[in-house]
């Protein structure tokens, strides 16, 4: 119990959290036993830059920036390393899914900022998804970042009705 | 209107030039009985009672047939839904259940669970259920879903393969986990995902992973121990794939000699060379063979691979105790078109030309239906069951089709209209043998493919394909049937008709009923003499698994099916049935584009019963 919140001051004081009450909190659990109500609602910290339910925040403080934001020449060299580094037999035809999820629907389970698109493709993720860090230079996967986060236009679908003669698919 | 009419009379001058087409509602009129095939034996019938299922196709010769006959043709329209069971899954639930005394045994897919039923009390409580470590990666390499086709019973033990490439065997009694063998490479993208065959104190396996570019292998591991007894690759040096004095091709092709299975490939390509055991095995107790299909080359481009790419896209017969190869034979040399040969063969005795012939029935994916000598591997027979134009025949005195050079594929070249299309005539869903009919009940698709070749370059792990390849229906506009083959002559005797390809096994009955389910969540009871659905249920979830039949504790027939879309068809390339994950919504293909709108994804078992 104290390591963790030994852990969490530690953190906050390199995150630049001056505050005192950050001290206090290591000291709550021998008083806890003679705290009266008012006294404990003052002594609970949020940290709310730290802990976030599920998605991972990788580099949280630190925004990794991809060189060739925007450079449309770069997505167009993305385009073929997708071809030719077989992304596209996993993720499918303009990355539209497959054995691996889609990439072109607007829809990240990983995030789908330049970082963490990088951070996917470089780390690789649990289900299969290999980890190309190490086999690529860094400004190749930056590459794939620009291509692949160029994809999301138009594929979210988040209607299919049925109803008609054909199936119209709507998103936004 | 009048055109309409005109198009309804063509269409009926076809059918009744076929003979004895139906549809798949065909609730009103009755087609005639056809014409059966007396005297047609299934090899080895299964040794144990008739009311159990121990092995993945019931017997060792694949027929899956059932002796039971208390549901008839005539009854069978009084089915209903008797308990059902949801496996906690919901990816493609191919294979089937099994039963043994009193017990029901279910393997599910990723994370292949597996669970052991008391058919005994109300309820069907658990007995056991085991989760085996399987690591997570193998999700994402599995190329056509997550799906396990089911296990094996034999001297008290489940034997079953997980997709992260390990064998287990469970006590069948306690569940207790005897033993976890690593068998494939999962960073080479090697998966497992067949059924094994129990034979003689061994278990049959193989890999799957012909998309990644692995070499193809089968083995056999020793019940009691856990230890791996032989392996047999597919393709490569003759000594790796078990190539010896044995070894006699009934048919010489051109790149025969020693070391053909490296040779017939440029360089060191085979490494690379797919050939995998993703398939059915049978096994002959007379001959003491196992038969087995290997799969697609790697990559699908055949222009890196110039060839025949011996032994993929083969039928293979091997020596039980020690794997040696006996005879092999490729449908489709040089596989251009991603036709595996991993089909089920199925063994049976057949009345051919005035004598009883050992034969072996194998229904490929390239769309001819083969009856063989089983002990040679002469084919005797080889018809086309499904339409299609990539060749026009097989010689028999070559064994080698007539190709049809306007339909393949070549790299930087669309080629269109290709029939059958990748998904083959049919898939991994199996067919059944009656020896009370003496005819094949088959489940096919109706699909066809422009092909687009690319190169592509080998990196272990990902795949290793170099193709596209489009679907849409073939010539009919219907996506698949289910029909009934005379292998004695290579006919189709019998056809329903399904909007979409037939993705789930078949079951014959001695009660003369046969059993099919379909992608768009229909389970169906047909006359195996006529072809005429006699009874239908809508189940939960798309079907792409094997009905089975076993007699209960009450002494009741029951029929048991999986409900679970998924696979190959109802996943990927062709699916339109999305998952419900919020970050995956993808739009998908246009090959079966109105299949969501009658199934959705689900993991039920669903088990049927008269009164
Ligand atoms: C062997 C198949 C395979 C290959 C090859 C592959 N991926 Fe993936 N990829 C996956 C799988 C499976 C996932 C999902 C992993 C998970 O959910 O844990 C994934 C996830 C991703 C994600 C995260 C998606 C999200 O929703 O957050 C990105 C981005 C991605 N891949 C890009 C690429 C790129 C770029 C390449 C080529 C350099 C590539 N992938 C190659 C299988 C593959």
């Amino acid at each position: 119990m104290r390591v963790v919140l030994l852990t969490l001051m530690s953190g906050a004081a390199l995150l630049g959290c001056t505050d005192s009450r950050a001290a206090e909190v290591a000291r709550a659990p021998q008083q806890a036993s003679v705290a009266s109500a008012g006294d404990l609602a003052a002594r609970f910290v949020s940290h709310p830059e730290n802990i976030q339910p599920g998605m991972v925040k990788p580099y949280a403080g630190r925004v990794m920036v991809n060189p060739y934001e925007g450079n449309a020449s770069a997505a167009a060299t993305g385009a073929k390393l997708f071809v030719s580094y077989n992304c596209i037999d996993c993720h499918g035809a303009d990355g539209s899914g497959a054995m691996g999820p889609s990439l072109a629907d607007g829809r990240w389970h990983f995030g789908g900022t330049p970082g963490e698109v990088f951070e996917s493709i470089y780390q690789g993720r649990p289900e299969g998804m290999p980890a190309w860090g190490s086999l690529i230079a860094d400004d190749q996967v930056w590459m794939l970042v620009s291509y692949v986060r160029g994809l999301q236009a138009n594929k979210n679908v988040t209607t299919e009705n049925f109803a008609g003669k054909t199936v119209e698919r709507t998103g936004h | 209107m009048r055109n309409a009419r005109v198009v309804m009379l063509a269409v009926a001058v076809t059918a009744c030039a076929k003979g004895a087409d139906t549809t798949g509602d065909s609730a009103n009129g009755h087609p005639a009985a056809v014409q059966t095939v007396s005297g047609a034996t299934i090899a080895a019938p299964r040794a144990g009672p008739a009311g159990e299922w121990s092995l993945p196709a019931g017997d060792y010769s694949n027929s899956r047939y059932s002796e039971l006959d208390q549901i008839t043709a005539a009854n069978v329209k009084g089915l209903h839904a008797a308990w059902t069971f949801s496996t906690g899954v919901l990816r493609g639930h191919e294979g089937s259940p099994l039963v043994v005394g009193n017990t029901m045994y279910i393997v599910t897919p990723y994370p292949n669970v597996s669970y052991a039923l008391d058919l005994a009390t109300e309820g069907q409580p658990l007995k056991w259920k085991v989760r085996p470590e399987n690591a997570q990666q193998a999700v994402g390499l599995a190329c056509c879903d997550v799906v396990n086709r089911g296990a094996s019973f034999d001297n008290g033990k489940i034997f079953y393969n997980l997709l992260d490439g390990h064998t287990v065997a469970i006590d069948a009694a306690s569940g207790k986990l005897l033993w976890q063998t690593k068998m494939g490479d999962l960073s080479r993208g090697e998966t497992m995902t067949m059924a094994p065959l129990a034979v003689k104190g061994k278990v049959i396996v193989g890999s799957s992973g012909g998309e990644m570019g692995v070499r193809g292998w089968v083995a056999a591991i020793d019940q009691a121990t856990g230890k791996e007894v032989w392996r047999a690759y597919n393709v490569g040096p003759d000594a790796d794939i078990k190539v010896g004095p044995r070894f006699k091709q009934f048919y010489k092709p051109a790149d025969a000699g020693a070391n053909a299975a490296q040779h017939s490939w440029p360089g060191d390509s085979w490494k690379q060379g797919g050939a995998t055991v993703w398939g059915w095995i049978s096994y002959d107790p007379v001959l003491n063979l196992v038969y087995h299909g290997t799969s697609n080359p790697g990559p699908w481009n055949g222009n890196q691979r110039p060839g025949d790419n011996q032994w993929s896209a083969a039928i293979i017969a091997r020596d039980a105790d020690t794997g040696e190869m006996v005879w092999a034979f490729q449908p489709t040399p040089h596989d251009i078109w991603d036709y595996d040969g991993v089909n089920e063969n199925i063994l049976v005795d057949l009345p051919m030309g005035g004598t009883t012939r050992k034969a072996l029935v194998h229904f490929d994916r390239n769309g001819f239906a083969y009856t063989m000598d089983r002990a040679t591997g002469e084919v005797l027979v080889a018809k086309p069951f499904v339409p299609m134009n990539w060749a026009s025949e097989v010689s028999l005195k070559t064994g080698r089709p007539t190709m049809n050079p306007d339909k393949m594929p070549a790299s930087g070249k669309k080629i269109t209209f290709i029939c059958p299309s990748l998904e083959g005539g049919k898939n991994q869903q199996p067919a059944a043998f009656s020896p009370a009919t003496g005819l094949f009940y088959v489940p096919t698709n109706n699909l066809c493919m422009d092909f687009e070749a690319r190169e592509v370059t080998y990196i272990a792990g990902t795949p290793y394909i170099g193709g596209n390849a489009p679907e849409v229906a073939g010539p009919g506009g219907y996506k698949g049937e289910f029909i009934a083959w005379d292998a004695t002559t290579g006919r189709k005797m019998w056809g329903i008709k399904e909007p979409f390809p037939v993705w789930g096994g078949g079951l014959a009955t001695k009660g003369d009923v046969v059993f099919y389910g379909t992608l768009d969540g229909w389970f169906k009871a047909a006359n195996a003499r006529t072809g005429e659905v006699l009874w239908k249920f809508k189940v939960g979830s798309g079907v792409v698994g094997n009905p089975i039949s076993y007699l209960g504790p009450d002494g009741k027939q029951y029929i048991a099916i999986y409900a679970g879309i998924g696979g190959d068809m109802g996943l990927l390339i062709a699916g339109d049935v999305a998952a419900n994950l919020p970050f995956d919504v993808r739009e998908r293909g246009s090959t079966l584009p109105d299949l969501a709108r009658w199934t959705s994804w689900g993991g039920m078992l669903f088990v049927f019963s008269l009164n």
